[in-house]
């Protein structure tokens, strides 16, 4: 057994474990899921270390056959894009399990799905074949479900149902979607296979949608669509409000569930369809910068802690979704790190509401005021967490949400696929909104006088609340001051992303050739084996209408050098 | 040049950064282990010193700096990597030149004074260590801003004393008006910031364009790029143009330029301190620093220039008849700085930015002078801040007087004195220029200067000169204890989240010993400490002189020697310049004087009504600033509802439900399925699986092909 598949099914085993520990002896139930995710943590880190950066490939393979007959493996593997997504959800797994220590209902079946939950969403991270994607896509939406069913608050039956269908509804096609796209494998290659890597080598070689070009739209969006459902992108996103509003405290993980949705477009919708996505990309992108807005504008006058977090993820997916669908250097990495970013900012409130609404049973900003008088370090944390939100530097969110910006208004400027900068100009303005309603939700917290009774009386975090809530925010000034830990492992397979769907047939990236090399800096494909392989990437920068201009002229002259 | 030369200049940002975590970090703790007093003394002296030895190594950098050639003077010290792609590299990196160093000693002299002030005018307070940790990490970002060698990292200072800011203007957090000042302080400036992101954006765009011209990745810092910037830039003079509206929006935002200034006079909220360092001396000039650090740019856009003297010209006109109706003294000295922020930008627009940059300083020196001033008073006054309860004060208020005097005169522009030389750089930049826009502008200006000496006048008169009026006030008796909110339930608590009820009492008790104090009618003023007023003679020493050592083009000929700069568009000297507005400026003092050294007058009382129409105008921002608000808040509310309340409920899922209803129907008919649409998809999605793997196994036999 591999690293990957370890981490990945060290939950399930502690899962397996709990579900043999009577249901009353409920300090050990906790105190083995805590340990659980903990060892799951440090195994994932384990990856960490044995990931080369700089290589574009899938790395840590195993291959199991599963289903010969239908070319199903088990096929597992972690690539620069999905590594930090792994580390994420075993942080997030930490906390979750963590704050879950206060749940009391039911706490052995709680604590089983939550770690059965984890397992899905690793799974969906590491998986490579596409049938297994699909199998652990899927299999979170059972205890997600049953999660809010159970342990959710006052709506909680019609949020899990809706969760349900919505989510599974979305992703139907997508498999109708992968059994095509693993048919055209075989018409092309002679071989069916349901291997990400072996469909991505027909793409690239352009035998894969030569003998259906009429197709390929349609299989885009089957994937898109239950990408943008789950990510939630406009008009999809009605699921999360209920879903997280009703969600339990211990439910912090969701923000990861969401982030297996925006990690799917980058996976799929970029890689295999680079003759669809410069016709769907101002579609897609004009849903994201809606969001964006639309998010921002319905969190500012929200009145629920919770809903106000469900608006404002739908205005950072749209970040997120932009930059990856800009196709430019600089957006997709945006893209990749605000999927880690957003993770972990996301993580951080919600541990906070929760810990607060543990406190009070409430979730109405209006019920709170003075916190800052009554718990000063709870709010320091609150406050760190506030700024990722509004994205400001120095924390995570500026980097992955500039970069992602910085991208799209490339790519505007150079009218890829039809773009303009209004895309970037407008989604920007997003950027003001987070301020007000952050900054409101941050005012009826914790400013004013604490004059409820029932806040008069709250106590500021346990210390170990205030460690477990430094997880998370240490990670917020971590990827904000020195976002080169998250960003060097993501470069190469960034790049190699974004050159599978913008560069012509024979010039992309193949993620099974094992002899090509990507260099990022001078942004080259060469081939070690044979004839190197004569290409001409897609630059870092799109020119534009930029007039041509000396950059050396007058560079002796006195003035600012050295 | 050497890098290595400069290798300390890191520590000039480092060591505010260790005084903020000492503070943040054990202030608390030391003032529990030493008691209050030692522990503040020791809080605060911490807090002085990581502001002085930045400003001790500034002008050892600044020597340094001094001694090389005039053309040779800039150089980068890179510390760390920060954002570190291929397709980008913006490193913690600090550029050294005559215009950082400049700044650096104006914020962190002026800023370490007015640490020191702070230690006095904070010393009651309760939250006395929290104050210093954002007083000092202000001055890290503002030494990241002025230091930064490339646009993001500026940015990153720009955005962090827009934080600092608004944790300051929300200081004292019981008051939500207070926290309502500090939103719309981040939010106006957020505006501001979105123009900065959007130049930005395209000065990348710009310079990646021929990234073989830049082969480091370093395409947004200042030293390499300048003369592929400036050929740029002449290559495309649209872009240009708009990358310096766009980034002059940004200025707007945080130097308070009409119509981003309204954050400015409601961000008076915060501490006195807090309003002489961040929103008079340091971070409200950024927007000038801005200009000037990216001078090429916004000298290569000619309509750039006129809009930005355009704009600068309105704003200083607009907030000195402002600063006419105000009655709070800290809310004229606010509309005073959006004034002379005004200036300043005329003198960019005119492409005087060495004027601008030194208004910029030497209104550091009086406007802080004044504010600390104000401070005094306030303080000497229990608190209260309206000017016609003042009256006679310099009687008791000695040395705060005559300082302020001083600072009253410099800004007034009086000969001599430090305002009169920089306000004629920026008249003469702006009067002798033969683009209409500009020309107009000046005058406005110096009509402005008129109106300056003026209302300045009006602030000392009413609050040194004339009767004592606090002793007319109405005796208030003590303030009544608020009743404590009521009882507290005895609710279970196993988690151990809430104090017993015996703490919250004890609690009560400490709040309630901290009361309000009132201003009485038997109020004597007392001269503030040492502490206090040493600031005030520091400050009013320059506040005088900085014009004999910095002006006739000294500052000019630092920042921007003719050798190394291509020269700047000159203006014509315009010869009667000084007597003009050196007259202007005796003219308005002596003119408030009279007026107003009589005592208050009676269209200016506690009964506005009686007040001139236009005065009670003034008072009211001209209605700008209530419209505004009123605005935004309510249109965006109704926006905001209607997406969340209709459209998300009805239009959305409205649309979902009849999806979902209209397969359940479907079922209906077809599969005469009882159970609504769950089961139904469920049932389609098995038979839709079954017949495709169905399909599957048959083509992988069949060979068919789709």
């Amino acid at each position: 057994m591999g690293i990957l598949s370890l981490v990945t099914f060290a939950p399930l085993i502690g899962a397996l474990i709990l579900s043999l520990v009577p249901a009353e002896h409920v300090k050990a139930i906790k105190a083995l899921a805590v340990a659980t995710a903990v060892a799951t943590l440090a195994l994932s880190l384990l990856i960490y270390f044995q990931f080369r950066a700089g290589d574009f490939h899938f790395q840590l393979l195993e291959s199991v056959p599963w289903i010969p007959s239908l070319g199903i493996r088990y096929l597992v593997g972690v690539d620069g894009i999905s590594l930090w997504m792994i580390l994420m959800t075993a942080v997030l797994g930490v906390v979750a399990t963590g704050v879950s220590v206060y749940e009391t209902k039911r706490v052995k079946a709680f604590m089983i799905l939550l770690l059965l939950l984890e397992t899905t969403m690793l799974g969906t991270f590491v998986a490579v074949d596409m049938i297994l994607f699909y199998a652990f896509f899927e299999a979170a939406l059972l205890p997600i479900a049953l999660l809010i069913w159970v342990w959710g608050d006052e709506g909680r039956k019609k949020a899990a149902v809706r969760v349900f269908i919505y989510l599974f509804a979305g992703s139907i096609l997508m498999l109708v979607g992968m059994i095509v796209l693993a048919q055209l494998t075989r018409n092309a290659t002679g071989r069916l296979s349901f291997s990400l890597i072996d469909v991505q080598a027909a793409v690239a070689h352009g035998g894969l949608w030569a003998g259906a070009l009429n197709l390929e739209a349609w299989v885009f969006w089957a994937f898109a669509l239950a990408f943008l459902i789950k990510s939630p992108a406009f008009p999809f996103h009605t699921w999360l409000v209920d879903s997280y509003t009703q969600a339990p405290t211990g439910a912090v993980i969701l923000g990861v569930l969401v982030k297996t949705g925006t990690y799917g477009l980058l996976r799929f919708c970029l890689t295999l369809f680079p003759d669809t996505l410069p016709h769907a990309t101002p579609i897609i992108m004009t849903l994201a910068v809606i969001g964006i807005l639309y998010g921002g504008a319905a969190a500012a006058v929200q009145l629920d802690v919770k809903r106000l977090i469900a608006f404002s993820s739908l205005a950072h997916v749209g970040f997120i979704v932009l930059g990856a669908f800009s196709m430019s250097y600089n957006g997709l990495l945006g893209a990749a790190l605000g999927g880690v970013n957003h993770g972990v900012a996301t993580g951080a409130l919600f541990l906070l509401i929760g810990l607060l609404y543990l406190r009070r049973r409430s979730r109405g900003i209006n019920e709170f005021g003075g916190l800052k008088a009554q718990m000063p370090v709870f709010a320091a944390l609150f406050l760190i967490s506030t700024l990722a939100a509004v994205g400001l530097p120095g924390t995570n969110a500026f980097v992955g949400e500039f970069l992602a910006l910085l991208g799209t208004f490339e790519s505007g400027f150079a009218h890829i696929s039809g773009l303009s900068v209004a895309y970037a100009a407008l989604a920007a303005a997003g950027v003001i909104l987070a301020a007000v309603y952050m900054l409101i939700l941050f005012q009826r917290l914790f400013y004013g006088e604490p004059r409820l009774p029932a806040v008069r009386r709250l106590r500021d975090l346990k210390p170990w609340e205030v460690a477990l809530a430094l997880v998370p925010t240490s990670l917020i000034l971590w990827g904000g001051l020195y976002p080169s830990t998250f960003t060097r492992p993501m470069e190469a397979s960034v790049n190699a992303t974004r050159m599978m769907g913008m560069n012509a047939v024979d010039q992309r990236p193949v993620w099974g050739d094992p002899n090509q090399r990507l260099d990022a800096r001078l942004n080259l494909l060469t081939s070690e084996a044979g004839p190197s392989i004569q290409v001409s990437p897609a630059a870092l920068h799109v020119a534009g209408p930029i007039a041509a201009f000396s950059g050396t002229s007058r560079a002796d002259d006195a003035g600012g050098g050295e | 040049m050497e890098a290595s030369d400069f290798s300390y200049v890191p520590w000039i940002v480092f060591t505010p950064l260790f005084g903020f975590l000492f503070q943040a970090i054990l202030g608390k703790f030391l003032i529990d282990r030493l008691g209050v007093s030692n522990g503040r003394r020791l809080c605060g002296l911490v807090a002085v010193l990581a502001v002085l030895v930045p400003f001790l190594l500034g002008i050892a950098a600044t020597m340094r700096l001094a001694g090389y050639g005039p053309g040779a003077r800039g150089t980068m010290v890179t510390v760390a990597p920060w954002i570190d792609l291929a397709s980008l590299k913006a490193p913690f990196e600090f550029f050294v030149d005559p215009l950082s160093m400049t700044m650096v000693l104006v914020v962190t002299g002026v800023g370490c004074l007015i640490h020191l002030y702070a230690t006095g005018y904070m010393a009651d307070d309760a939250d006395y260590p929290r104050f210093f940790t954002y007083m000092n990490l202000f001055i890290v970002a503002m030494l990241l801003l002025v230091l930064a060698g490339n646009l993001l990292l500026l940015f990153v200072g720009w955005e962090g004393v827009g934080l600092c800011s608004y944790l300051l203007i929300g200081f004292w957090y019981r008051d939500h008006a207070n926290a309502k000042a500090a939103n719309k302080a981040f939010i106006f400036n957020r505006v501001g910031d979105f123009g900065f992101i959007l130049g930005l954006f395209l000065l990348f765009c710009l310079m990646a364009s021929n990234a073989g011209a830049v082969p480091d990745g370093r395409f947004l810092s200042f030293d390499l790029n300048s003369f592929q910037l400036v050929n740029a830039l002449a290559a495309n003079p649209g872009y240009t143009t708009a990358i310096a509206l766009l980034l002059f929006v940004g200025a707007c935002g945080k130097s308070a330029q009409f119509p981003l200034y309204s954050w400015l006079p409601d961000a008076m909220a915060g501490p006195t301190p807090v309003s002489a360092l961040i929103h008079a001396a340091t971070m409200v000039t950024a927007g000038v620093f801005l200009l000037n650090r990216l001078y090429p740019v916004f000298l290569a856009s000619s309509v750039a220039g006129s809009v930005i003297a355009a704009v600068g010209a309105f704003t200083a006109l607009f907030a000195a008849l402002i600063a006419f109706g105000q009655t709070d003294i800290k809310k004229v000295l606010a509309f005073s700085t959006v004034s002379q922020l005004g200036f300043m930008f005329v003198a960019c627009g005119a492409g005087s930015f060495s004027a601008g940059m030194f208004h910029v300083v030497t209104h550091a020196f009086f406007k802080a002078l004044l504010f600390l001033g104000a401070g005094a008073v306030i303080h000497a006054m229990a608190h209260n801040q309206d000017m016609r309860n003042y009256g006679g004060l310099r009687k008791y208020l000695k040395i705060t007087f005559w300082t302020m005097m001083v600072g009253f005169f410099a800004i007034a522009g009086f000969p001599y004195l430090a305002g009169f030389f920089s306000k004629e750089e920026i008249l003469g930049a702006a009067i002798g220029q033969t683009d209409a826009v500009i020309h107009i502008a000046g005058f406005v200006a110096l009509f402005t200067a008129f109106l300056t000496a003026v209302y300045m006048a009006r602030l000392s008169g009413l609050t040194f000169f004339g009767a004592e009026r606090w002793r007319e006030l109405p005796a208030t008796t003590a303030h009544a204890a608020e009743p404590p909110p009521a009882a507290l339930g005895e609710e279970p608590d196993p988690n151990a989240f809430y104090f017993p009820p015996a703490q919250v009492a004890e609690r009560d008790a400490l709040a309630a010993h901290a009361e309000h104090q009132e201003l009485q009618p038997d109020h004597k003023p007392h001269e503030v400490p040492v502490s206090m007023f040493l600031p005030l003679i520091l400050l009013a020493i320059p506040s005088a002189i900085a014009g004999f050592l910095l002006g006739k083009g000294k500052l000019e000929v630092w920042l921007y020697p003719p050798m190394a700069v291509p020269k700047l568009p000159g203006a014509n000297d315009v010869p009667w310049l000084p007597w003009v507005s050196g007259g202007a400026a005796v003219l308005g003092i002596v003119y408030g004087l009279i007026v107003y050294t009589k005592g208050l007058p009676t269209d200016q009382g506690w009964n506005m009504s009686k007040w001139n129409p236009l005065r009670r105008l003034a008072a009211d921002q001209f209605h700008y600033d209530a419209e505004l608000m009123t605005g935004m808040s309510v249109g965006g509310r109704t926006v905001g509802l209607a997406l969340a309340k209709g459209v998300d409920p009805f239009l959305i899922d409205g649309a979902v439900n009849a999806t979902g209803y209209a397969a359940g129907a479907m079922g209906l008919i077809l599969r005469k399925l009882q159970s609504g649409y769950v089961r139904f998809y469920a049932l389609i999605m098995l038979l839709g699986v079954l017949a495709i793997v169905g399909y599957l196994l048959f083509a992988s036999h069949g060979g068919a092909n789709l």
